[in-house]
């Protein structure tokens, strides 16, 4: 008697995850969240890496009106890998135009008696033209740097051609040092992708939850149920694995297709890692299984005692919020990786991922540690579910 | 056998029951009768072990349902009050659901199912999914669940409600079929035809007390009167709660 021996749990299980894989609005967000959070990381860092890396390999490019007035001028804008594109006097829209369509980066306008005015040592004008919407403000700066260079040489030998020493007109030196380096500039980004990277646990497993308990109540078929010669643990136990298999199966995917993307960008251009191989990757999906499992214990544990799916749907999404707090409040003030981290549901998943992606290599307290957090709270929540739907209290409500 | 002595239950300061006590044989339909609000939902509930009781004793078939509410539960086939399907489940898929809950294998599974469906006319609703189906329709495939592990005890809470002229029969036959395999029938309603025409025993509560247990003939002849609805008013004392 095989079939005989069968646990009711996991009867349960199998009902509930063929029920819920009916619905197609689980189904689609199973589909949404595994492919897009993977695509929208992809593309942020795409673009991230070809904006860093386009003044480097195109230069900048820079129209100027009048450019035979100065041919110094053009001369030092060259050595600065910045071409000049000499083009004829135009007009105040038409310059707009020109900025519009993105070719410049700006627009440099010697005024016509430019020349006059250089002999006469009066301030010769020189427009400089730009559009602080764009995305090339980087490049204007770099112009704007060959001017102030250009203008302190003149300055100089004309004080030297009058015996005057040009230090005279610098009382202080400005240098400047900074010490931010790429990955520090790109750890804020990091760290918001990590976060996302995990909130689909949550986001799966919330329909489930609520359809299978507060659902089953509104549709009165929880009695039923509850009649049957089954324990409230074998009951509460697959409604909850039910809902969390989604999460785990959804993240799992998600985890691969964000890790295949990760490994393909050329992440060094903007200071990132991803050091991580399939092994390791391997080990952070195992450890978050529990984290899926955590978020429908929660769910299953909040919704059971509401009386209908609207109901337990609103109180769900603020408890959608808790765990993303953590990780919030670490990159907001700034904190350093710490143990106590990896005992913080969430997370420990993101600061693990985050430490593994930048080192590489796995360390057995970090995982342990992770995968733990989880899996207590989570089978203590179904534990308390399941004493609670003993309760007479929660019986004479259904 | 069903036997319920002097149970008692209370809710905060609301005393549900107030001591009730019957006895339900074996191969007889026992009529559950009261008002609205009298305690009938509570006492089948303190029957499956879903309730405590805080006295009394409850013995089904020897044992008692607050110690052993698994082998209670699988000797008794529940129709609650109120009940939902699964609406993204077969009728099939929603018997076979509650059958391996049961501990039934697949083979005994789908040889009750087709017995079931046959008793009570159901065979082309087998491979539908239950969404959108009638009142009647609903109620049978609840009917054909709770039938479905030949439970040795049966307790209805009005099973005829909503089912045209032709499930109603199809209801009595399979409800006589049950009693003469042995089975021992509780059934709330408030069809005093039902009454008559199927049962042999009647228990009336009211206010959370069984006021009278006796045949129908007998419950007439307590109170002196022809009719079985004037003599369950008269034991009730009161006109309210009759459908």
């Amino acid at each position: 008697m095989k079939a005989r021996m069968k646990s009711k749990f996991l009867i349960v299980f199998i009902k509930e995850l063929r029920e819920t894989l009916r619905d197609k609005r689980t189904l689609g967000m199973l589909a949404m969240f595994t492919l897009l959070y993977p695509l929208i990381i992809g593309m942020t860092l795409h673009q991230l890496i070809d904006k860093s890396t386009r003044t480097e390999r195109e230069g900048v490019e820079l129209a100027v009106i009048g450019a035979s007035k100065a041919p110094t001028l053009m001369a030092q804008l060259g050595q600065r890998n910045i071409t000049v594109k000499d083009t004829p006097p135009m007009d105040e829209d038409a310059i707009a135009d020109l900025l519009r369509g993105k070719k410049v980066a700006a627009v440099l306008r010697l005024s016509d008696d430019f020349v006059d005015n250089y002999y006469a040592m009066r301030p010769a004008r020189v427009e400089i033209w730009y559009d602080s919407a764009a995305e090339s403000n980087a490049q204007r700066r770099e112009v704007e740097e060959v001017l102030e260079a250009y203008g302190n040489n003149v300055a100089s030998a004309r004080l030297l051609s009058h015996g005057v020493s040009p230090a005279a007109l610098s009382p202080v030196l400005v240098q400047r040092y900074d010490t931010g380096s790429n990955a520090s500039r790109s750890a804020m980004l990091v760290g918001s992708i990590m976060g996302v990277l995990f909130l689909p646990a949550f986001m799966l497993t919330m329909s489930a939850s609520v359809d299978t308990t507060a659902g089953e109540r509104e549709r009165r078929s929880l009695e039923v149920l509850m009649a049957q010669p089954a324990h409230t643990w074998e009951l509460i136990g697959g409604k909850w694995l039910a809902a969390g298999i989604l999460g785990v199966v959804g993240v799992t995917f998600e985890l691969v297709l964000a890790h295949l993307m990760l490994k393909w960008l050329p992440l060094e251009e903007i200071g990132m890692s991803w050091s991580l191989g399939w092994g390791e990757l391997a080990l952070v999906c195992l450890v978050t299984v529990p984290l899926s499992l955590l978020a429908s214990a929660l769910y299953v544990t909040l919704a059971m005692n509401s009386k209908t799916f609207k109901e337990a749907q609103t109180i769900l999404s603020f408890a959608m919020i808790v765990p993303i707090i953590p990780g919030v409040v670490v990159s907001f003030m700034d904190l350093k990786t710490a143990t106590w981290m990896y005992a913080v549901p969430m997370l420990s998943n993101q600061t693990l991922i985050k430490e593994m992606s930048k080192a590489g290599g796995a360390h057995a307290l970090p995982l342990l540690l992770t995968f733990l957090c989880s899996a207590i709270p989570a089978l203590l929540l179904v534990a308390y579910a399941s004493w609670r739907m003993k309760s007479e209290r929660y019986v004479l409500a259904v | 056998m069903i036997e319920v002595h002097d149970v008692r239950k209370k809710f905060g300061a609301v005393q549900a029951l107030g001591g009730v006590s019957f006895t339900a044989r074996d191969g007889q339909i026992t009529a559950l009768l009261g008002p609205n609000g009298a305690g009938k939902t509570t006492l089948l509930r303190t029957l499956v072990g879903l309730l405590k009781r805080d006295h009394g004793t409850i013995a089904i078939d020897g044992v008692d349902p607050e110690k052993d509410p698994m082998t209670v539960r699988r000797s008794i086939g529940f129709l609650t009050d109120q009940f939902g399907l699964y609406e993204r489940l077969t009728t099939r898929e929603y018997l076979t659901y509650f059958g391996e809950l049961n501990g039934m294998d697949r083979a005994a599974i789908n040889r009750r199912t087709d017995e079931v469906s046959e008793l009570l006319g159901m065979e082309d609703i087998l491979a539908r999914r239950s969404k959108g189906f009638s009142q009647g329709q609903r109620i049978k495939v609840a009917l054909a669940r709770t039938l479905l592990h030949r439970p040795r005890h049966l307790l209805l809470d009005e099973p005829s409600r909503g089912l045209d002229v032709m499930s109603t029969r199809a209801l009595r036959t399979a409800l006589n079929s049950l009693r003469a395999d042995g089975c021992c029938v509780i059934m709330a309603t408030h069809v005093m035809q039902e009454v008559t025409a199927l049962c042999e025993d009647v228990i009336v509560i009211a206010g959370g007390h069984t006021v009278a247990q006796g045949s129908p003939d007998e419950l007439c002849q307590r109170t002196g009167i022809a009719s079985l609805e004037d003599a369950f008013v008269n034991l009730v004392g009161t006109e309210e709660g009759i459908a």
